[in-house]
């Protein structure tokens, strides 16, 4: 489990790099789309409000329109101008019946009408309601609706929003649209007021708005509020709205957008009544609209991130997944183990990298195989020098016995030294063949002991006990007589007494043992075991000279040929004798050729 | 477990992602995720009948300020500014529904205090709207300073006695131990000192009473001048003084701004009103609650201030409004 959690492993890392990589990718992205989101929904709510609010403009302008052609008819009425130019029957003190038809004709008929009058030159009005009493406290003449439209020549004027308090006990919020009628001389004759119900153009003002907490107002040309949600707050200076800015916007000078305080603030200039109507636009209400656009954005950015997560882990883990499973195979190595890889799943690459890897494996067991052989070949090449090398000394000893026979006459002894030496000769050489019949072993390792039996005369004597029936088994060459050669050496030359030294050879469970046997002064326990722990090492080059040189090459041997379950065994006591015993599986005949 | 733990990596990240976004826009965006949809109770002196004309302009305040700040409120009350018992009754009952805030008009400056301590005992902040109670627990008075109003109408009396040498001024209140009433009395009796009479005659907000009051006092040779503390006193003091004829020659200065009062200004029986801002009141009521939902520290007292109507102020374009609401009446 470790490797996952370190950053050293190749699925960490490139999961760790794409997940950064990706978290970085679609913050920025979010960012961006955010911002961007963020200015096009202020820009799409600021472009709405500015096409309610040119309705809105165009709403007002519409309706006073209509109104003024209610002035329109009433002006171009005759009896209108009769009465104002105290024309007519009655010499103009009574109020025509007829006017005052018409006047109340307009009022029911549009309810948002608060009052129609005519003012005339003399003060006189004429107004809808023959009830109706004028208030005795107010003068006409401080009442802007009459003046401006006394100075406006025949044009209409709106006024801004008022309480009139023309008709006694009667106070309304009104607009007033007034109008100076003109004879053909363009004298003026008088007035005509029409008041129209403050409360249409407010409801308006009201209904038309964006967001929670938007609003409308509107200025009149002056900068003097005509309608304000709050206007008490306005006129108490709990609220100010930054009326220079707005009407600067008007002027069509600069921005047409002014921002204060999470207000967006935009102006739109009504020509017909001189009017600026004024739309505020919160910035938290545009907030709130796309505060939902942002979660599902999030959402999405969320849900593409753990798609994207999975997919790298995916694709990670099948990057890393043969590259886990070659590096697990090849860490086998370590144990000195070559395991091949086969057809492993993955990219490409890991193929070629397996199928590469198998090749140099099979490569390396080859190599490997080829060296261990040429190991043996060479021990076994090292061995045979030695096999061959017959002691010079028992050489040199063997030819001074036969000069000194020589000189001595006796010619019998010379023959048959001479010709043991050359049939031990042969034998060793045996056409270079490593195997050859025990029966010959054993004439090798006689032709040897005639020579030694010659030397030391009266020394020792030997027996040979082989069951006849391996005579004709076959063994490695010159396995006894460097047994017998030890046994003389060491065991008998040694010894005080006459010896006997004795051979046997016996098939026990297709194993073929060969014993020789002496007793001589034989070893104590510290050389026995300095003996065997030289055999048990085996592989080992054993030490040049002293003892069981020969003994060890014999066991060397056997191993190399036959396996690690063969080879020698020695047993001894002090001053009782020693016994060798080889043994090595029975072989087949057609092994031996 | 290796799946787990990259899935486990994975949320986590993507988790960090949403914060991150979500606040970076949170804090972007400011006062969002208010206290959107807590009730604020309201509960005011009367309920809103055709011709409390006052109590029908603060609750455009106060609905107007709900929308402004974005906060749900729910207007109440008895049916009759003199009905003490009933309003208790509401405002236990809204108590019980455990609101998040009470904005209160106390009918009695007395004996509306034990329900605001238990509006207080179950964590209820109590903010007072023009009548307060005895109490210290309101976080907020929201009101016309009456005190200064009364002050003003006496200064106006005061200026208007000084034709009238020899002569003095009676109080006509409305109901004896309201909070208003005795306030403006004594601003009242500040600025006229000895010029006042020292009795006050009471009439419960009612015109007819009132105008009864004003026939016997118009029968004193002595007073040159009234001044009615609310509405009703008005409408009865002024009715006295137009049908005695004597309208100019007995003074009176007024309180409120009833329709009939406008008339009698113009006509010059009354010779000025003071007049409260009752929109603001109900504006800066709601204000006010909301800066508390939030937490914000809110000003013990918020006056809302007075205004001294004359005949030749009165149609000024500031004043219009004060004095002719818009509420569909006018």
């Amino acid at each position: 489990m470790r490797h996952f959690f370190s950053f050293g492993t190749l699925e960490s890392r490139i999961y760790t790099i794409f997940t950064v990589m990706i978290f970085g990718a679609i913050f920025i992205m979010q960012l961006v789309a955010f911002r961007y989101t963020e200015k096009t929904v202020k820009s799409t709510a600021i472009e709405s409000n500015r096409v309610i609010l040119h309705q809105l403009v165009s709403q007002i302008d519409s309706y006073i329109q209509g109104m003024e052609q209610i002035s329109d008819a009433l002006t171009g009425s005759r009896e209108v101008l009769d009465w104002l130019a105290f024309r007519g029957g009655i010499s103009g003190d009574m109020p025509p019946g007829g006017i005052q038809e018409r006047l109340r004709h307009y009022i029911q008929a549009r309810e948002d009408i608060s009052e129609i009058l005519l003012v005339r030159t003399d003060r006189q009005i004429l107004t809808s309601d023959p009830e109706a009493r004028i208030n005795p406290w107010t003068a006409l003449q401080d009442k802007p609706w009459f003046s401006r439209a006394a100075e406006a020549g025949g044009r209409t004027t709106v006024s801004s929003s008022y309480v009139q308090n023309l008709l006694w006990g009667r106070y309304s919020w009104v607009v007033s649209l007034s109008r100076g009628i003109l004879d053909a001389s363009g004298r003026l004759l008088g007035v005509l007021l029409v008041d129209l119900k403050f409360n249409r153009i407010s409801s308006l003002c009201q209904s038309l708005i964006i967001g929670k907490r938007g609003y409308n107002f509107i200025l009149d040309s002056k900068g003097n509020y005509v309608f304000h949600p709050t206007q008490q707050l306005v006129y108490s200076n709990i609220r100010t709205e930054p009326l220079e800015e707005v009407l600067g916007m008007a002027s069509g000078t600069g921005e047409s957008l002014y921002y204060l305080d999470g207000r967006y603030y935009m102006t739109e200039h009504s020509p017909l009544t001189g009017w600026y109507v004024v739309s505020v636009l919160y910035e938290s209400d545009i907030i709130t609209e796309w505060k939902s656009i942002q979660l599902i954005y999030t959402l999405i950015a969320l849900v593409l991130f753990l798609v994207v997560g999975l997919v790298t882990h995916k694709v990670s883990s099948g990057i890393t997944k043969p590259v886990r499973r070659l590096q697990e195979i090849m860490g086998r190595v370590e144990t000195g183990d070559f395991p091949l890889v086969g057809e492993l799943e993955g990219t490409d690459e890991i193929r070629d990298l397996a199928r590469d890897y198998d090749i140099m494996v099979g490569r390396i067991r080859e190599l490997m195989a080829a060296n261990v052989k040429e190991q043996e070949q060479k021990r076994k090449s090292d061995l045979k020098a030695l096999q061959a090398q017959i002691n010079p000394h028992f050489l040199y000893n063997t030819l001074d016995s036969i000069i000194w026979m020589g000189e001595m006459g006796q010619c019998k002894e010379v023959v048959q030294m001479t010709s043991a030496l050359s049939k031990l000769f042969r034998i060793s050489i045996s056409k270079g063949r490593e195997l050859i019949p025990i029966r010959s072993e054993l004439e090798h390792v006689r032709s040897y002991l005639i020579i030694q039996e010659m030397r030391y005369k009266d020394k020792f004597r030997y027996e040979m006990d082989v069951d006849p029936r391996i005579l004709d088994l076959y063994t490695l060459k010159i396995t006894l007589q460097p047994l017998v050669e030890n046994a003389i050496y060491h065991g008998i030359k040694e010894a005080e007494h006459p010896c006997c030294l004795g051979i046997s050879g016996w098939l026990e469970e297709d194993v073929v043992h060969l014993e020789v046997k002496d007793d001589g002064v034989g070893m104590d326990e510290k050389a026995l075991s300095v003996i065997r722990e030289r055999l048990k090492e085996g592989g080992g080059r054993p030490g040049r000279g002293g003892h069981g040189v020969g003994i060890h090459n014999v066991h060397e041997r056997i191993r190399l040929y036959f396996g690690k379950d063969y080879g020698l065994s020695c047993h001894s006591s002090l001053s009782r004798g020693t016994v060798m015993l080889v043994r090595f599986p029975l072989l087949d005949m057609g092994d031996a050729s | 477990m290796k799946r787990g733990f990259f899935l486990i990596l994975s949320l986590f990240a993507a988790f960090f992602l949403f914060m991150v976004l979500s606040f970076m826009y949170d804090t972007a965006s400011g006062e969002e995720g208010r206290s959107r949809g807590t009730a604020i109770e309201v509960v005011l002196k009367s309920a809103l009948g055709e011709d409390m004309d006052f109590w029908t302009v603060v609750d455009q305040g106060l609905h107007d300020a709900a929308r402004e700040f974005d906060v749900a409120i729910h207007v109440t009350g008895p049916p009759h500014e003199k009905d003490i018992d009933r309003q208790i009754e509401i405002l236990d009952e809204i108590i019980e529904e455990d609101p998040s805030l009470i904005i209160l008009a106390a009918t009695d400056y007395v004996r509306l205090a034990a329900s605001v301590e238990k509006a207080q005992d179950r964590g209820i902040p109590v903010i007072t709207v023009d009548s307060g109670v005895k109490s210290k627990l309101p976080l907020c008075f929201v009101a016309t300073d009456n005190l200064e109003a009364g002050e003003k109408a006496g200064e106006y009396m005061k200026s208007l006695l000084t034709g009238l040498p020899g002569k003095k001024a009676a109080i006509v209140s409305h109901i004896r131990e309201t909070a208003t009433a005795i306030e403006r009395e004594r601003g009242v009796r500040k600025a006229l000192g000895d010029l006042a009479l020292e009795e006050t005659w009471f009439c419960d907000t009612n015109v007819e009473k009132a105008y009864r009051i004003s026939r016997e006092l118009l029968k004193n040779p002595e007073i040159g001048g009234i001044v009615a503390l609310n509405e009703g006193s008005s409408l009865g003091v002024a009715r006295a003084v137009a049908e005695a004829g004597n309208a100019g020659d007995v003074m009176v200065v007024a309180f409120d701004n009833a329709v009939q009062e406008m008339i009698y200004l113009e006509e010059g029986v009354i010779q000025a009103t003071v007049v409260q801002r009752p929109y603001n009141m109900g504006y800066l009521s709601v204000k006010a609650a909301a800066e508390v939902l939030e937490n914000r520290k809110v000003e013990a007292v918020v006056d809302t201030g007075s205004v001294l109507i004359t005949k030749d102020n009165m149609f000024e374009r500031g004043y219009q409004e004060l004095l002719f609401p818009f509420s569909g009446k006018f």
